[in-house]
This record gives C-alpha cells, sequence and structure tokens, in this order.
C-alpha cells in the first residue's frame, strides 16, 4: 500500500544513488556510497542545508557584475547579458555540493515558468533566479505572493498592462490555473470547479494598478530582492489600481476582498499590496491548493502516474502536510523523501516501481553527467568569454536541441514535460530529442570547442578511470564495466545485457586478459590510444542506452 | 485465453477483426488522401481574421484601438460581394493569398467554431480539440491517434510495411502533440524538422538496446524509449529518400518576411517552409495520412496591433504568414499535380474576446472562424457573421461544434466508413442535421460555376454594333482591371480601362461610329479572372 510511512534503516548504495538523482543535479560515485551509509533522515538533513550566497554575475564587456545599478539611459545588451544569467545559474547546478536547493529552485521555475525571450530587462530574470533560490527551502505561500509582484512575471503575463478600467487577465488566469489552486474539472459555463471565469475577472482587478521597477530599486525588505512598483499618484494613492469591491464565486463562498484604506476613491499604497495578501490567503486556505502543489512535487520528484490510491495513500497526506506547516516547503520533502513509498518499500513485489521510473529531463541528463564524471568546465574567474561560451555550446544549446529551452519554453505553462498529459515527461522523448540525447555524450568526449577552435572542456574518460575514488581497479575489465554501470544505471540489468557492455564494446570480443594487458602498456608507456578507444566507445554506449536515460 | 473465441452479438471477434482489417485495407488501398493541420497556437483572434463588414459600426465599437480600417489603402478585403448579407465578411488586409484562393473557389470558412462551455485555458482547450472530446471529458489518446491506430491495426510492431512504409502521422517539429497519442504505447506520429538532418543525427548515435524489459514502472518507460528509438531508425532512412527523390515547384516561391510593420519577432514566416517540406515529401511518394504544422504567437494580449496602425503589428503579420503560405502551398501542390489529394485546415484552441482590452490586444474567447483549403472544399462560407449585437457573456456565440468540422472531413475527405467516425468520436457530428458541408467532391463544371458566379465578362449590347455599345463586367475583388478592344487579327485597337476597380457590376459605353466594319474582340484581365468574347461592327 502506497503511504507516507517512513522508510527504516540505511539507504544502501541503489537507494542513495535514487534520492540523490531524483533530489539533486548527481552524485559522484564517492557521493553515491557516503550516502549509502546513511538513513533518509540523515540524508535529507545534509542535503537541506543552505548553500552559500552566489556570486554575482559578470558582464564580459565591463568584467564587472551589472545587477547592483541603474541600466537605464545606457546601451546595454540584455539579450546577451540574459543568456549570461542563464550560464551563471546552471553552473551552480554543475558545482554546487550535494544540495536540494538547486533543483528545487529548478523546480520553482518549472512552476511559476517565464519565457525569457518576453522580457526586457535581464535583471528582471536575475531577481527572479534569485526568489526561486531564496524560496527553495522556504515558504510556497509567501512565494506566491512575492510572485505577483515580481517585475519578470508582471511583464510576462502583462501585468504591467493591467489597470482600473482596463483590465488584461492574462495573470490572473495562470495565477489560478497554473500557478495555485490549478484548474479542476469544467463542471458548468465557464466553472472550473475550484474557480469560475469570473473570479479569474476579480482577480485581475487585485493585481491591476502595477509597474515593472525599471531601476530595480524598490526593494522586498523580506527577501532583499528587486521588485515591482505600484503605480501612484501624487499622494502616493493607487492610481490605476481597481480599488472597487471584488466579489468571487461560489468556488470560494462569494468571499469580498476591498481596499481596507481608500482617498478619493483610490486604494492607498498598503491596501493595495494588501489585497494581494487577501487573495492569496483565500485560495491558500483551499485544500485543493496544497494537492496541486502536491500533485507537482510528486510529478516532479517520483512519478509522473497518480493512481486512486496514490492520490489518497500520498499526494492527500502531502498535502495534509502543507496546510499543516502553512505551505513550508521542507516538512513536506522531508516526509516524502524518507517514505517507503519513495524508496519502493511499500509494497511486496519483487521489483521496484518508482526506481528507475522517471526520464531524466534534458537538465538532469546533462548536469547529471558533468557532475558524475566530474568534468572540468571553465570557470567564471578564467577567461570570461571562454566561461560563458562552454556553457553555450556545451550546456545550453544541446539543452535546446534535447527539448528543453532553458527559461523559453514555448508555451505559458511551462516545459511539456510537466503539465502535458497524459504523457507527462515522456514528452522529453521524440525521435529527435532522443537521438540529440545520444548525441550528447559523443561531443563531451570528443571535447566542446568554441569557434576559434580552442577547447572549452572535455570528459577524459581515461583520466576519469585511473582515479582510485573513481574505478578501484581498472585492469579488471569486469569489475571496470561493473562499477560504471553500476553508478551510472537506475536498475540492475541481466547478465546478458552486461556482457553486452563488457565483451561486445569494452573488449571487443577479446579477452579480459587482453584488456589487462592494454592496461599495463598505457601504465608502462603513457601510451593511452588502446585503452581510450575502447574507454570512449564503453562511456559511449552507456550514455546512448535506454537504460541512461532513465533516473 | 487466445484459443478461446470472444463473441460479440454471436459473432467471434477474431472474425470481425478479419472483415475489419479487410474494410480497412480496402479504405487504404483506394485512398491516397491525406489531410494537413495547422495549428495557429494561442488562440487566433476570428473578429481581426473575418471581419463582420455588415456590422462594421458596432465592430468598431467594441474594438475601437485594434479595429481594421473600413477605408484607405489598409482597408479590409471585402470577401465576396455575392454572399447575402447575414454572411457578409471582410478579411484582413494582409490576406490577400486567402482571397486569391477563395475566388479560385478553393477555401471553406466555417464561421463559430467551438464546442459547449468552452474551457478558456489554453492548455486544456487544446487538448479537448485534440482528444476529439467534450469539454468535461478526458481521454488519454488523440482523436488522429485512434485514426491511425484503427487504420493500421499492429502499431508500432507491425510497421513499417510495403503498403505502409512512412510515418503514420508526421509532425513538423520535434515533439508529438497529444493529437497523435493512442490509448496506449507510443504516439502514431513521428516528428521531424529536416529529413536529412534527421537521417544523419539518427545514424550516428545509439547502441544495441536491451532484449528485454521488466513489466515495471522502470520497464515501461523503457519500453517507451526503446520503441520510439526503434521507429526513428526504421523511418529516418525512408523519410530522407523520399524527400530527396520529392521536389518543389520551381515557379513557387514560399514568403520568409512579413512585408509591413511589425516586432522583429513576428516577421519571420515560420509556417511556410513546414509547408514547403509536407509538400516535398508527398510529392516523393509519402504515404503519411495526416501532418500537423504549428504557428505560434497568436495570444495576443497586448500589442496585437501596432498603436498607430490597427492593420499592421503583430497578428497581421501572423495572418499574413499564414495567408501568404497557403497559396504558396497550394500553386506547389498544384504544379506537382497533388491537388487532388490534399485537403488543408487550420485549427486554434478558441478566438478572442469580442472586445478588445487596454493593451491594444485582446483576452481570450471562445468560438472562432475557421479555414479549409483545397480543391475539393465545398467553397463559401458555412454559417454567418457573428451576431455581435448577441454576444454570450461577452463572447461571441457558436455555431458549429469543431468535432462537425472534422467529421465532415473524416467522412468525406477522408472516406472514413462508421467506425472510423466512432473512434474518433465523430460520429454524433455527422448525423442529420450535424452534417455540414465543408467538402465537396465534384466534377469540374461546378467549380467553374463559382468563379463565374463572381466573376465575368457580359455580352456587349448590342451585338452587331453599328454606333454606341455597351460593356459590363463584374468582379469579387478590389482589382486591377485592364479592359481592352483587338482587332481580329491581332493588333490592339484601344485600351479603353487600365485602373483599379472596386468589386462589383460594372458598365461603360463607347461610340464606335467612326471604326472600320469587321470583327473585334473585347477582353478583359482582372486579377487571376482573364476573358474575351467577340462583336462585329457594321
Amino acid at each position: 500500500m502506497a503511504s507516507l510511512t517512513a522508510f527504516q534503516g540505511k539507504l544502501g548504495k541503489k537507494y542513495a544513488a535514487h534520492l540523490l538523482r531524483r533530489i539533486t543535479f548527481g552524485p559522484t560515485k564517492r557521493e553515491i556510497d557516503t550516502f549509502a551509509e546513511k538513513t533518509p533522515e540523515e540524508a535529507l538533513a545534509d542535503l537541506l542545508k543552505a548553500l552559500p550566497p552566489l556570486p554575482d554575475p559578470i558582464d564580459p564587456d565591463t568584467g564587472q557584475t551589472w545587477i547592483n545599478r541603474s541600466l537605464e539611459g545606457e546601451k546595454v545588451d540584455h539579450d546577451a547579458l540574459k543568456q549570461h544569467l542563464k550560464a551563471w545559474w546552471i553552473d551552480e547546478m554543475v558545482h554546487s555540493p550535494l544540495s536540494v536547493i538547486p533543483k528545487l529552485s529548478y523546480f520553482l521555475h518549472t512552476h511559476f515558468t517565464t519565457i525569457e525571450s518576453r522580457i526586457s530587462y535581464s535583471q528582471s530574470i536575475y531577481y527572479q533566479i534569485r526568489l526561486f533560490r531564496h524560496f527553495a527551502l522556504g515558504n510556497l505561500k509567501v512565494l506566491s505572493k512575492k510572485i505577483c509582484l515580481d517585475n519578470a512575471m508582471l511583464r510576462f503575463l502583462d501585468g504591467d498592462l493591467n489597470e482600473a478600467g482596463r483590465p488584461n487577465e492574462n495573470f490572473a488566469r495562470e495565477f489560478l490555473e497554473l500557478y495555485t489552486i490549478g484548474k479542476g474539472p469544467q463542471i458548468g459555463p465557464s466553472d472550473y470547479t475550484h474557480y469560475t471565469e469570473d473570479d479569474i475577472i476579480e482577480a485581475a482587478k487585485i493585481f491591476s494598478g502595477y509597474q515593472e521597477d525599471k531601476n530595480f530599486t524598490h526593494t522586498d525588505p523580506e527577501t532583499g530582492l528587486s521588485q515591482a512598483l505600484l503605480k501612484t499618484d501624487g499622494n502616493g494613492l493607487a492610481s490605476r489600481h481597481d480599488a472597487s469591491v471584488k466579489t468571487f464565486s461560489h468556488a470560494f463562498e462569494h468571499q469580498t476582498i476591498a481596499p481596507s484604506q481608500t482617498a478619493n476613491g483610490l486604494a492607498t499604497e498598503e491596501a493595495a499590496e494588501d489585497e494581494i495578501n487577501q487573495l492569496v490567503d483565500m485560495v491558500f486556505a483551499k485544500p485543493e491548493t496544497a494537492r496541486h502543489f502536491s500533485r507537482k512535487l510528486y510529478r516532479f520528484f517520483v512519478y509522473y502516474q497518480i493512481s486512486e490510491e496514490t492520490e489518497a495513500k500520498v499526494i492527500a497526506p502531502m498535502a495534509e502536510i502543507l496546510l499543516e506547516n502553512n505551505y513550508a516547503i521542507e516538512p513536506v520533502l522531508q516526509a516524502l523523501f524518507t517514505s517507503q513509498h519513495f524508496y519502493d518499500a511499500d509494497n511486496h513485489l519483487p521489483e521496484d516501481n518508482v526506481v528507475g521510473a522517471m526520464i531524466k529531463s534534458p537538465l538532469e541528463l546533462v548536469v547529471g553527467s558533468l557532475r558524475f564524471f566530474q568534468v572540468n568546465l571553465p570557470q567564471a574567474s578564467d577567461p570570461i568569454e571562454q566561461y560563458y561560451q562552454a556553457y553555450e555550446s556545451g550546456i545550453l544549446k544541446p539543452l535546446r536541441w534535447q527539448g528543453l529551452d532553458f527559461y523559453e519554453p514555448f508555451e505559458v505553462a511551462g516545459y511539456p514535460a510537466y503539465h502535458q498529459s497524459p504523457a507527462f515527461h515522456r514528452n522529453w522523448i521524440s525521435a529527435n530529442y532522443l537521438a540529440r540525447r545520444y548525441e550528447y555524450s559523443k561531443h563531451i568526449i570528443q571535447g566542446i570547442r568554441n569557434e576559434n577552435d580552442e577547447m572549452l572542456f572535455r570528459l577524459d574518460i581515461v583520466e576519469y578511470v585511473k582515479q582510485p575514488n573513481n574505478i578501484t581497479d581498472p585492469e579488471n575489465a569486469r569489475l571496470l564495466v561493473e562499477e560504471l554501470l553500476g553508478y551510472l544505471l537506475p536498475e540492475i540489468i541481466t547478465t546478458e545485457r552486461f556482457d553486452y557492455f563488457l565483451k561486445v564494446i569494452l573488449l571487443d570480443d577479446l579477452s579480459e586478459i587482453n584488456w589487462k594487458k592494454e592496461w599495463q602498456r598505457f601504465q608502462a608507456t603513457g601510451d593511452d590510444s588502446a585503452v581510450r578507444i575502447q574507454l570512449e566507445n564503453l562511456v559511449n554506449t552507456i550514455m546512448q542506452s535506454p537504460e541512461y536515460q532513465l533516473s | 485465453m487466445a484459443s478461446m473465441p470472444v463473441l460479440i452479438n454471436g459473432i467471434p471477434l477474431t472474425t470481425l477483426g478479419k472483415q475489419g482489417e479487410l474494410q480497412r485495407i480496402a479504405a487504404t488501398s483506394d485512398n491516397d488522401r491525406v489531410l494537413v493541420i495547422i495549428q495557429l497556437h494561442g488562440g487566433n483572434d476570428g473578429l481581426n481574421t473575418v471581419i463582420p463588414i455588415e456590422q462594421y459600426a458596432q465592430y468598431y465599437h467594441l474594438r475601437p484601438n485594434i479595429a481594421l480600417p473600413d477605408h484607405g489603402k489598409r482597408k479590409y478585403i471585402t470577401l465576396d460581394t455575392t454572399l447575402s448579407t447575414q454572411k457578409q465578411a471582410g478579411l484582413h488586409p494582409d490576406m490577400t493569398g486567402i482571397k486569391d484562393l477563395y475566388d479560385q473557389g478553393k477555401v471553406s470558412i466555417i464561421q463559430g467554431v467551438a464546442y459547449e462551455n468552452l474551457n478558456q485555458s489554453h492548455f486544456r482547450s487544446r487538448d479537448i480539440w485534440f482528444m476529439g472530446g467534450d469539454y468535461d471529458e478526458y481521454i488519454g489518446s488523440g482523436w488522429m491517434g485512434r485514426y491511425l491506430d484503427y487504420l493500421y491495426p499492429g502499431y508500432p510492431q507491425d510497421y513499417p510495411t510495403s503498403d505502409m512504409p512512412d510515418p503514420l502521422g508526421l509532425e513538423i517539429g520535434s515533439a508529438v502533440s497529444l493529437a497523435f497519442h493512442r490509448a496506449n504505447g507510443i504516439p502514431t506520429a513521428v516528428s521531424i524538422d529536416n529529413p536529412q538532418q534527421f537521417y544523419d543525427l539518427i545514424n550516428s548515435v545509439g547502441g544495441e538496446p536491451p532484449a528485454s524489459v521488466a513489466n515495471t514502472y522502470y520497464g515501461h518507460e523503457l519500453q517507451w524509449i526503446m520503441d520510439i528509438e526503434k521507429k526513428s531508425n526504421q523511418y529516418a532512412g525512408r523519410l530522407k529518400e523520399i524527400y530527396e527523390k520529392g521536389s518543389n515547384s520551381q515557379k513557387v516561391t514560399y514568403p520568409e518576411l512579413y512585408p509591413y510593420n511589425a516586432p522583429a519577432s513576428s516577421l519571420r514566416n515560420g509556417i511556410g517552409t513546414q509547408l514547403k517540406m509536407i509538400a516535398r515529401l508527398i510529392s516523393g511518394g509519402a504515404k503519411t495520412k495526416i501532418y500537423l504544422a504549428r504557428i505560434g504567437g497568436f495570444d495576443t494580449h497586448a500589442s496585437q496591433v501596432e498603436s498607430y496602425d490597427a492593420s499592421m503589428g503583430t497578428h497581421a503579420a501572423l495572418l499574413y504568414h499564414l495567408s501568404e503560405s497557403l497559396r504558396a502551398f497550394q500553386e506547389d501542390l498544384k504544379a506537382l499535380g497533388l491537388e487532388d489529394r490534399v485537403l488543408t485546415v487550420t485549427m486554434s484552441e478558441f478566438g478572442r474576446r469580442a472586445a478588445s482590452n487596454g493593451s491594444w490586444g485582446t483576452d481570450h474567447g471562445t468560438s472562432a472562424p475557421l479555414f479549409v483549403i483545397g480543391k475539393h472544399v465545398n467553397p463559401g462560407i458555412i454559417g454567418v457573421s457573428p451576431d455581435l449585437s448577441n454576444l454570450e457573456r461577452n463572447n461571441l456565440r457558436m455555431q458549429h461544434d469543431y468535432r462537425q468540422v472534422y467529421g465532415a472531413i473524416m467522412q468525406d475527405w477522408m472516406k472514413g466508413e462508421d467506425q472510423v467516425l466512432q473512434q474518433t468520436r465523430f460520429y454524433d457530428y455527422v448525423q442529420g442535421e450535424n452534417k455540414i458541408p465543408v467538402i465537396r467532391d465534384i466534377i469540374m463544371g461546378d467549380r467553374e460555376e463559382f468563379l463565374t458566379e463572381r466573376y465575368g465578362l457580359k455580352d456587349c449590347t448590342p451585338n452587331p454594333v453599328k454606333s454606341l455599345v455597351q460593356f459590363g463586367f463584374k468582379i469579387n475583388a478590389t482589382v486591377w482591371v485592364e479592359f481592352s478592344i483587338y482587332d481580329v487579327s491581332g493588333p490592339l485597337m484601344k485600351r479603353v480601362l487600365n485602373e483599379q476597380k472596386q468589386a462589383g457590376e460594372h458598365y461603360f459605353h463607347l461610340d464606335l461610329s467612326s471604326w472600320k466594319p469587321g470583327v473585334y474582340i473585347y477582353s478583359i484581365s482582372a486579377g487571376r479572372f482573364k476573358e474575351r468574347k467577340k462583336f462585329v461592327k457594321i
């Protein structure tokens, strides 16, 4: 029976790898070994620790950061800067110590998705990323308030155009449909169970009258991050905010929200902003909002199909934990990732269900591979052009080809894998995308180069295998293959399949003794040509296998 | 279990299956028809696409900041002066391509298409169009997927075959939509953007797949990946081969850029190359039944038009891309001799609100017109212009369910028998009064009739003529008209008209008293329409 009952005992290698692949951007072999000795609670305690703040991103044209000053009136290429911000964020995913924070920040981005090309100012994206990172271990309800005044979101869904008397419903609709309570079955004209078309119209009034802060000097004292401005008149009143009484439908028990204080028929600044708080409180008081977030978390971290049993035994308890804790994220993660359900220990099936049943996102595939093999990427302290080129050519472009145009999904709902029923994460796999995923290993083994043909980074498999931390005894072909497959693939494979990797690929149908000799020859002479070809074949074949696409 | 015959109404199911298969084979072998679906992603604003010109004042009142002008150079295009008042419609001024196709009798516009209780979420509404379901239904498969699954039983493991060597459906791009999903297993379509690149890519990667998979969640995902990989390998070579074998007509140029003012991001044509590739694949012998192409950007909440000129901007550019690409596609098909095989239909998850918003844009609405294009459509308009004085919660009232359109297409164009209509869930929508005449599989004469009802050179009177003669003609568009008289032996005698004329009937007189007796030819050239007749001067 599916349930959130706690898993007992140490994780062991398989479940440690499972946990780390799901809630971080991926472990090394050594990290799997370390976590194998921990219980889920101990592991979570480690992974939930705060991370040091991110260094400021650098503008390659000036060698300085640009996010700490107003750029109004300056000639600035925000499109280029936005690309750099993506690199800067992915840098953290690749290089941070093992932690849930980068993965959760990305989860929040997939939930509150913005399409970068529709945002003019690079700083808006910067502060949005900081916001996600700030709330990665924070509170979903508070974040949902903040996102209403996020400069990028305001611009993205036309909030800056939404004014009293000339409403624009774009944000209000997605706020209810995607970001908070979620759309339920349509049970009548304009009635989506959890809210109605009229609720969208009323919510739009509450969101009316804000503008982007183009100087990024208006700071939210709670987060220290830039946020949008209310449009005010000379008296500091909310001049474009709809000050009328907003009446919600039966879905919200006909609740009304109105500014608590007005003058000249306009809301005061505090009263206008407080209406957003009231709206969020009203929506988050509904258990359905907690369920919606629970399903999103479950599909992102555990499995895409939610059976009736899962809904009753896992989703409902998760939602209760969220509600009990006023939407703090940590307790629900703690419960989920220490549960028997997450480790497939809640059934008597001889084989696992949850383990290995997620198709890795391109980001998990690419970043996870780079982390596992500890590939050396250029640092921001290296020539800054090379640093950005490495992330563009070696990560962002491959992600695009694999179907994840980072921060630029095709539609407002975000990347299809996280919302498109019925296939969800299977949307990552199409003929094209799959081929592009397979191609990636080839590219990083050959090395990623810039336009001047300078090597930016490379997966040097011989170097990797040489390190005793990675491979215990490289002379021993069987152990070598066992170790690589054991740590790279989510599930145990058949003997026949193992023999394919060992005998056909690594040994090329020659003997294990031959491999030993080849390795010894390499050790003696430094000539790695023979072992390199075979090892590259092996790693290419593993990474180009269907099994490696799964987590 | 396998040996136990299952009975339905006393007939063993195995027999039923066999009969079904025979029917299916018959249906597929004598039918090489193709359906191209163009998805207008984001919700197209129907009111600025097809304008209810008889209600222009109300139209303008509802959307003064984005209304298309009724005068000047960028005025809407009057579609067809011969239509009844209720049907009278204008096209966006950048839709000359559609107008041109319309005058050739190759366009059917279906007004007010939606479904009851339309869901104004992009994602849910698109899924409903793709599912072929009702507003409150949740189906894990798409109607195209169910159709192809029925037509080609045993997919994927039994395909490709010599009869069906190609992907059953082809989606342009990299992902496959819900529309092509079957009830179980991988979708019935493959997605590609370039057959050559696809082939090269597929052939450079991959190893041997595992021989068996476990019956676990993990195993199911593994199987999914393996099935897609296998289909990719199987189809890549074939697609490349037919793409290389095929060609586009040298005479046709697919449009690339919007020539007027719009934000830079809207200038480039995103649909033309897709249609070009489809034409080329079909000309190379592709047997694929359904193609799905997509053009994005229709979610015009803000800046749908330029603030200083409502006839230009994002939406204008999108309609231009669509309209010019469809014109090129149709001309290409004609030149390639494929016009009898291909039907194109547009779709969008919903239309937009009747009234505009303050941001020179429109919020989500409900019903909208839809275009069906091809040589075998029933030309004209089905339904009437939306009644702007009778809105339903600020939205245009629905006239047709989208399944009536698809149903008619599946029945009359794809020649789907009842079982196909059941599978796609369109059966009820082609019964009795629900059936709409989208397709008219006809003999040549009828189509000329459509043209001659709208364009014509009248017989001059009197004939023979002594002195004063009256000429007349009718045209169905504002076009440049050249009207000339020639001697029967060839030389031009007089160029009578060489100017732009409004749609409608035109008459004029000419005094020929001084002309030499003999036989003369009078000729008109008005856009695509050309005609010549004789008269005798005595």
